[in-house]
């Protein structure tokens, strides 16, 4: 066995999921930040992403980029009724609005079990081929996830440092009160928030479709490992959700290629609490009040 | 004649007093009537069934709120639960324990290893304690699949022996209904008498205002490990208890979605009254039966109930019932 082709092909690996759950990560800690609530229907968010790629790419065969354009819009639009409607009203009470998020991710699952069944579809390749450098063959499929992720959040990161708008997110992130005496419109930056963070979830759901299938149930594990990215880089922190995602993707792919899967989830998870016991503002995130 | 002292309060007072001391005995005594004759009306094994679980499920929601009563949310209870009932099913299975001894010994190392784990976790607080319990929980699961050698790993645990009282097998779903209404019976005196002995106002003060508890020489981690560590150890027990009834035990029998079944209970009952967990328990656990029409659609209707109390009722059914009580005695309900 060559190992030099075996770690290519862990880093690789590595660095696809790692996409993927800095997607997740950065729209979690987003809507934590701002509005002090933890999304327990993320994942939920990633699915129906998931299943809107699937359906236009599979279904309408129209450009993915499209796919991915309709899938972020259709879930954000819905993100921000969810928002306004459900969440809204438990703005004072962080345990009520995170439990109402355990009741809406129950209702938008079992939605889909309803809709679509539960049996996972597999969904075609975007693009096929490899490519070839040297010894190694990376496949065109994995290389435009990553290229994908990472324009996706270098937007997301522009829109955050260079608009108005991104400012008085992020105001409002540092201070509520403040930002208001500025004259944020606090209500309306909730639920563009909140449909932002779960539109990059659906854009990393159906980004994903291709390399695992589409099924109700796909959200649990991203959303599981949101949680954990999140708690690595601190909660609210968007850099620390982008170094904790690529590091735990590497982690994941490096552990499980080692020990198998299970055990890499186990190791994940106990590495988490350990971090929280001991930093548990995160790797680079700011101690609260 | 009896000089200017105002009249109304004169005669309503003594009738009021009178009245909250037997109201509740009277309502106690019959409930407790109705609980010991009416599953010997029914034929219906299933309504029996239905009865037990709610029993089980009642217990786990109030020991869920003995933790949330020091104003921590677990969503890794049904970790500890799961947690009882391997240790009475295993000791069951591989050492021959009799299950009655092996639901107190669930108890025991459930409560015990909540210390140890309250005295690291419950440092946390907030949102954080509530991630820290959901990992701990998603670990507990994770290896009970994967320690094969102990648990069976996906296959679970078969043959399972039921409790049996000096040799009196609670084999049937009457018998262990009646097991099940003294479990529940005590635990809700014992969490019922906890919570007005000093432990219970140490408890609220600090779900009131944590840092005026602590300023006011309350020692907060003390009493969070109590509760803990007590609501943890009833839990396990009543799993334990679960599993003897059910007979069979796997990773899946108690998971994530237990832990927020019995948080479901919690807030749609009350999460603030003792009594709302077993309301909230009352009321879902036949829910599914009810809803077996819609299949498929039974968990979005939960779900929707879920939303619907937060929305309309944040204090539960629980607040219902109370205003009610207040309108018909015509005074506010001492707290």
């Amino acid at each position: 066995m060559d190992y030099s082709i075996l770690l290519a092909q862990a880093v690789l690996n590595g660095l696809v999921i790692g996409a993927m759950y800095m997607l997740m990560a950065v729209g979690f800690t987003l809507v934590f930040g701002i509005m002090r609530v933890v999304n327990f229907a993320h994942g939920e968010f990633y699915m129906l992403g998931a299943f809107t790629g699937f359906f236009t790419y599979v279904y309408w065969e129209i450009p993915f980029v499209v796919c991915l354009i309709i899938a972020a819009s259709t879930v954000g639009i819905l993100g921000m009724l969810v928002e306004r409607t459900l969440i809204q009203p438990f703005r004072a009470d962080e345990m009520s609005g995170m439990i109402a998020t355990l009741a809406i991710s129950v209702i938008i699952q079992n939605g889909a079990v309803l809709l679509w069944g539960p049996v996972p579809r597999a969904m075609p390749d975007i693009v096929t081929g490899t490519l070839a450098i040297g010894p190694f063959n990376f496949p065109w499929s994995r290389l435009v996830v990553i290229a994908a992720a990472a324009l996706i959040f270098a937007c997301f990161w522009l829109f955050m440092q260079r608009t108005r708008l991104g400012r008085a997110m992020r105001a409002v992130a540092q201070d509520t009160e403040t930002a208001l005496i500025q004259g944020i419109r606090v209500n309306y930056i909730y639920p563009l928030a909140f449909g932002m963070s779960v539109a990059l979830a659906a854009l990393a759901g159906a980004l994903m479709g291709p390399v695992f299938s589409v099924s109700p149930f796909v959200g649990a594990t991203p959303m599981l490992k949101a949680f954990v990215v999140v708690i690595l880089g601190g909660l609210g922190s968007v850099p620390g959700a982008v170094v904790g995602g690529l590091m735990l993707g590497m982690i994941e792919s490096f552990t499980a290629t080692a020990f198998g899967s299970l055990v890499s989830d186990i190791l994940q998870l106990l590495l988490v609490i350990l971090i929280l016991l001991v930093r548990p503002a995160g790797l680079l995130g700011q101690r609260e009040a | 004649m009896h000089g200017p002292r105002p009249p109304a309060i004169d005669q309503d007072e003594p009738r009021i007093a009178a009245r909250r001391r037997w109201l509740p005995a009277a309502v106690i005594v019959t409930l407790l009537a109705l609980a010991l004759i009416l599953p010997q009306l029914t034929t219906n094994q299933f309504y029996v069934h239905l009865a037990n679980l709610m029993l089980l499920n009642s217990i786990f929601a109030i020991s869920l709120g003995l933790i949330a009563s020091v104003g921590q949310i677990s969503l890794g209870h049904a970790a500890f639960v799961a947690a009882g009932a391997y240790i009475s099913a295993l000791a069951a299975l591989s050492f021959k324990l009799p299950p009655l001894l092996g639901i107190v010994l669930a108890g025991l190392v459930t409560g015990l290893a909540a210390v140890a784990l309250g005295k690291i976790l419950l440092r946390l607080r907030g949102v954080y304690f509530v991630l820290v319990t959901f990992l701990a929980g998603q670990v507990f699961t994770l290896v009970a699949l994967n320690w094969e050698s102990v648990t069976h790993g996906a296959n679970g645990l078969l043959g399972i022996p039921a409790i049996s009282i000096f040799g009196f097998p609670l084999s049937t779903r009457l018998r262990f209904y009646y097991f099940a209404l003294a479990a529940f019976i005590l635990v809700i005196t014992f969490v019922w008498a906890l919570m007005r002995s000093q432990y219970g106002r140490a408890f609220r003060s600090i779900a009131e205002n944590i840092r005026l508890a602590e300023s006011s020489g309350i020692d907060v981690s003390h009493y969070q490990i109590v509760a803990f560590a007590l609501g943890s150890g009833i839990a396990g027990a009543a799993g334990a208890a679960t599993v003897h009834y059910i007979r069979f035990l796997s990773p899946d029998s108690f998971t994530f979605n237990d832990s927020i079944a019995y948080i479901t209970m919690l807030v749609v009952g009350g999460r603030h009254t003792l009594i709302g967990g077993v309301l909230g328990a009352a009321f879902l656990t036949p829910l599914p039966e009810l809803l077996r029409g819609f299949v498929g659609a039974q968990h979005i209707i939960y779900g929707a109930i879920l939303l619907g109390v937060l929305l309309f009722i944040p204090n539960g059914l629980v607040s219902i019932g109370s205003s009610l009580w207040r309108k018909s005695s015509g005074t506010e309900e001492p707290k």
